[in-house]
């Protein structure tokens, strides 16, 4: 009996403890673009691995158009979003005060795919070329525009057909000669296609990155300016949290892939697999336990995705290899921080697009780098 | 006495005419206090101007849109996609409705299918029609011939099968032609309710030429609506939402009046 109203009282202290901590937790809504997807694997780390409670947040996450996710923090109907940085140049142009507090694409996403049979070591080589893009906006125009104007070319110069996002299909019908696509995503299943021989005559394909030709601003974390000045300590502390999980993410894919099966629906998981990669998180851990440096590291995830291609087949791993290669966009010395220079090259692009009619004002009011610089992660 | 039944009758029509026109002024009325209650949510800062542009922002969108030509161009091209998809639509609603309303064995063999395509949401399948026909304007006018296609079909069947048995009956026996019996029994017969449909299938046109703007872009006024969303131009936004509505009413407004026109036979058999 006595032993009974012991673990009671225990159970009541322990109950207490837990409902208190959680009560300490601010509500917070992270405000992402396009749909549920391994790529976003850092916010579900975050939230899975406790990465936002250890900041004190209790996240949820939505996924909205990118124009939307930008207004809404504007307006105050979020405190965090992300966003690529050349929404945060026309949006400033055109009154919504927001702040870029932290990079977290380090290289732009965006390039060039087409076909290796074709000769394109010079990027002159793309006039009269049909060239699929989703859409003449977002990053995907930027960076054409980009890639064009660093040959010397201009729109006008090839055949610009828009097709939405379907840039694997499409361009395995031969519509098009080359497309521009997200390099983390879209040459893996053109590749795939290509390799069950579903892609016309193309076998294989490469790609031209826009961060090979130019340093653009991509992806990151925004906050209104009202709120970074009423509440410092919270961004910096989301910062932390949002820098700390995506450490976890480019230091063990394996484990990240594993917290985003909670959030993404359509992840392969079978058996095999689920306990391929259990087995790989745990290795990495013991590894990360060593004090690898950064280049170790790189090498553990190549290590990682050549021994997982013996065992299993091309399908079920393409979205671990769109982590992977999404990763390699993410990594750098110092993750989170953002270099004036590539905002300066984002706005000349978006100049040089008829985009920026309004003066987009002054670059360094943009971005912020105090929550990164100095800090530890 | 008689001065008083006089002023009665007078006062009886001058409420009559005062109603008629109240009726007539409603819709002006209704989209002033609209005007009013935007402008008036605006300059109070209730909503945000980022999320609700003023009425005069919006107003000198339209005159700048106008002016550089931009909203006259994608609205040319929206309508360019509906005709021509409106055409496409009907004119194979018109003729299946009409086969199966003749040869019900047809509604057996084509009625899943046709039921299928249209118990799912075009945007869920509009992406493949661009595939299947290309980015340009055939896979809208594809999108917008699917989602007219429906109602004409429906109010084809529905209009040729009410043709009353009796009168059909009459011009066999007077030795009418197939022909004639369409020319001047099924066609007049069967009209309201095809036209019926023609106005909502001219409402729905907007829907399809703007989905398939929407998911293949280039020009059409669902592409400007991306493009200036895509620019944070929220005022160009609403210029273009208030275009497709004008076509979307313009359209109907012309069906309605050849509805008119074409049906005084029916108005006078009702008086």
């Amino acid at each position: 009996m006595m032993n009974l109203v012991r673990l009671m009282i225990v159970a009541a202290i322990w109950l207490g403890l837990a409902v208190s901590a959680q009560d300490e937790l601010v509500d917070e809504r992270i405000l992402l673009t396009f749909i549920p997807n391994v790529q976003f694997a850092p916010f579900y780390v975050g939230v899975e691995d406790g990465y936002f409670a250890d900041a004190g947040f209790n996240v949820s996450l939505a996924h909205l158009q990118e124009p939307e996710v930008l207004d809404l923090v504007a307006v105050g109907q979020a405190n965090f979003g992300i966003v690529s940085g050349e929404q945060v140049i026309l949006a400033r142009s055109r009154g919504r005060d927001v702040v870029y507090v932290f990079e977290w694409f380090q290289k732009y996403p965006v390039g060039l795919v087409y076909s290796s049979a074709l000769d394109l070591s010079d990027l002159a080589n793309l006039q009269d070329m049909a060239i699929g893009i989703p859409g003449r906006f977002g990053a995907s125009y930027s960076g054409l525009t980009t890639l064009l104007g660093s040959a010397g070319l201009s729109e006008a110069d090839i055949d610009l057909r828009e097709i939405g996002f379907n840039a694997p299909e499409v361009f395995c019908l031969g519509v098009i000669d080359a497309a521009i696509v997200y390099v983390n995503n879209e040459p893996l299943q053109i590749n795939n296609l290509a390799a069950d021989g579903d892609c016309g005559s193309v076998r294989e394909v490469d790609v031209i990155t826009v961060a090979s030709q130019v340093d653009l601003v991509s992806n990151g974390l925004i906050v209104s300016r009202a709120y970074l000045e009423e509440n410092p300590d919270a961004v910096a502390r989301m910062v932390g949290g949002l820098a700390g999980a995506l450490r976890s993410v480019i230091d063990n894919p394996a484990g990240a892939y594993l917290a985003s099966l909670a959030h993404v629906d359509s992840l392969p998981a079978d058996e095999a697999l689920l306990k391929a990669l259990e087995s790989a998180a745990e290795e990495q851990v013991d590894f990360l336990a060593s004090d690898p440096d950064r280049g170790d590291i790189a090498r553990s995830r190549r290590r990682l995705a050549a021994e997982l291609a013996e065992r299993f087949d091309r399908a079920a791993l393409t979205q671990l290899n769109v982590l992977l290669n999404t990763i390699e966009l993410w990594d750098a010395e110092n993750i989170g921080y953002s270099d004036l220079s590539s905002w300066e090259a984002m706005r000349d692009t978006l100049d040089s697009m008829g985009f920026l009619e309004d003066d987009a004002g002054s670059l360094q009011d943009a971005f912020s780098n105090r929550f990164v610089t100095g800090a530890d992660w | 006495m008689g001065k008083v039944r006089l002023d009665e009758s007078r006062h009886r029509e001058m409420a009559a005419g005062l109603e008629v026109s109240l009726r007539r002024l409603a819709p002006f009325l209704t989209i002033a206090c609209l005007l009013l209650l935007w402008q008036w949510i605006s300059s109070r800062g209730i909503i945000s101007h980022i999320l609700v542009p003023p009425p005069a922002d919006v107003y000198q969108a339209f005159i700048d849109s106008l002016a550089d030509g931009t909203l006259l161009k994608h609205t040319v091209i929206t309508l360019e996609e509906m005709l021509y998809g409106l055409l496409l639509g009907v004119g194979i609603g018109l003729a299946i409705g009409y086969a199966i309303a003749k040869a019900p064995i047809l509604e057996n063999i084509l009625s899943p299918v046709i039921v299928a395509f249209q118990s799912t949401p075009i945007v869920a399948y509009a992406p493949l029609l661009v595939i299947w026909f290309g980015s340009g304007i055939a896979s809208k006018i594809v999108t917008t011939a699917v989602i007219v296609f429906f109602p004409t079909l429906v109010n084809t069947i529905v209009g040729i099968r009410s043709v009353s048995p009796n009168l059909r009956d009459l011009m066999r026996s007077l030795k009418a032609g197939r022909w004639q019996i369409f020319r001047h029994l099924e066609a007049p017969s069967a009209l309201p309710v095809i036209l019926a449909g023609l106005k909502t299938s001219t409402t729905l046109a907007v829907i399809g030429a703007v989905v398939g703007e929407f998911v293949s872009q280039g020009s059409g006024l669902g592409y400007l609506v991306t493009s200036a969303r895509n620019l944070y131009d929220t005022p160009l936004v609403v210029v273009a939402v208030l275009a497709m509505t004008a076509i979307s009413l313009t359209l109907y407004g012309i069906v309605a009046y050849v509805e008119w026109r074409f049906l005084v036979w029916q108005r006078r058999a009702s008086a």
